[in-house]
């Protein structure tokens, strides 16, 4: 895959078919089977074919594999009933027939329209992605966008054994206009895009050990990140969950005063900061030498 | 909203033995989604589908599926459309790109 298609901006479709062996992707519920949203036609607001989501079956290396893609166009790629129900489903049958799942995430999280079914829907995939891990089904969310990983959908990132993202991409819970919203604009400026980028984007989150793997923006990239972990899980123990509060409370104590991100990019290790903005993928990972976990 | 349907004439599709179905845009401000697919009742026209989150330009519709209708053979076509607002200009160009990837999977 050339440089010439940047992941980020490829539609969801696009994006599985750079992913998966040629010809091999299989669509559950295509557009014409319109199953698409109840509630937004009572708002006045235009429905999709899909529901903002993209699943199947494929192939990657010969090797089966569930994907789904969500369309962060339509209405911030957020989660309501349909697009939830498709999102479990495909989950659901990852663990039923121990095939890995791959998510291609664009979404800030519930969609509010839809509110209690989209929060409802969020839990029942996670549930799956946890039936998932119990049965070492490898889940592995990319995260290769602007919109990237918010709400609801950046926990249910977080359920899975591994996140791969480029540097576009951002993982969060509350996305940055809710938090200048609440702690005001002196607090996080939501229009820094630097600001938010150095909080919340790909390089921050692979240097804290939130994303286990930086790809560049390319499909080529990406397929090799996802291949390689095609056949690893990660189990999920008291153990693991107990170290992992570990790291987190080290974080907190480390840079909870913190109030400049180059501060916390230093702190882990990035002896030049402008140098490390406009790495690519490869020379960021280089220069991170991120202590392995 | 606004939604309506219309049925145009056209020179019918040379459809192959499968029925396939292509997908152009996504819905999102300023975009929409058109889907393509058969219909073999009535091979002289294009039957459109619209449901438009902007009301009052069922006219200026009209006159771009109309024009699209008697530039290509897309008789016995169902197109249904779900905008956010788009320019007929971005109206034209996702019909065609549709269009262009329904012939490719016919051939």
């Amino acid at each position: 895959m050339s440089r010439a298609s940047l992941f980020h901006e490829q539609t969801a479709r696009q994006r599985i078919a750079s992913l998966v062996d040629p010809g091999t992707f299989q669509e559950f519920l295509p557009p014409p089977e319109r199953v698409m949203s109840p509630y937004l036609p009572l708002l006045d607001i235009p429905v999709s074919f899909d529901d903002g989501l993209v699943i199947g079956r494929a192939r990657m290396g010969g090797k089966p594999v569930y994907m789904a893609a969500q369309v962060g166009q339509f209405v911030g790629g957020s989660i309501g009933e349909v697009h939830g129900a498709k999102l479990t489903g495909l989950i659901q049958s990852a663990a039923r027939d121990a095939i890995p799942c791959v998510l291609l995430v664009e979404s800030g999280g519930v969609r509010l329209h839809e509110g209690s079914s989209g929060e409802i829907a969020i839990s029942e995939a996670m549930r799956a992605v946890f039936e998932c891990r119990a049965k070492k089904v490898p889940t592995i969310a990319v995260i290769g966008s602007d919109i990237g990983a918010y709400g609801g959908m950046g926990i249910l990132t977080t359920c899975c054994d591994f996140r791969i993202m480029t540097e576009h991409g951002r993982l969060g819970i509350s996305g940055p206009i809710v938090i200048e919203k609440w702690m005001g604009k002196q607090a996080y400026d939501s229009s820094n895009r630097a600001l938010v980028w150095k909080t919340s984007g790909g390089k921050t989150k692979f240097l804290l050990g939130d994303a286990e793997i930086l790809a560049g923006d390319d499909a080529g990239a990406i397929a090799s990140a996802i291949e390689a972990l095609l056949e690893k899980s990660r189990p999920l123990t008291l153990a693991g969950l107990k170290s992992r509060h570990g790291d987190l409370d080290t974080r907190l104590k480390k840079f909870g005063k913190t109030s400049d991100p180059h501060d916390l990019w230093s702190g882990l290790g990035i002896k030049d900061t402008p140098q490390a903005s406009l790495a690519s993928a490869k020379e960021f990972v280089a220069l991170a030498k991120r202590k392995s976990k | 909203m606004e939604k309506f349907d219309k049925s145009l004439s056209s020179r019918p599709f040379a459809w192959p033995k499968r029925t396939p179905w292509s997908l152009a845009g996504v819905v999102g401000s300023g975009n929409l989604e058109v889907l393509l697919e058969p219909n073999p009742k009535s091979p002289g026209k294009l039957e459109c589908r619209v449901e438009s989150s902007i009301p009052g330009y069922k006219d200026s519709w009209i006159a771009a599926l109309d024009d699209f209708a008697s530039n290509y053979p897309a008789g016995g076509i169902k197109a249904t459309i779900h905008d956010q607002g788009a320019d007929p200009i971005v109206v034209t160009f996702r019909l065609r790109q549709a269009y262009g990837e329904l012939l490719k999977k016919s051939s």
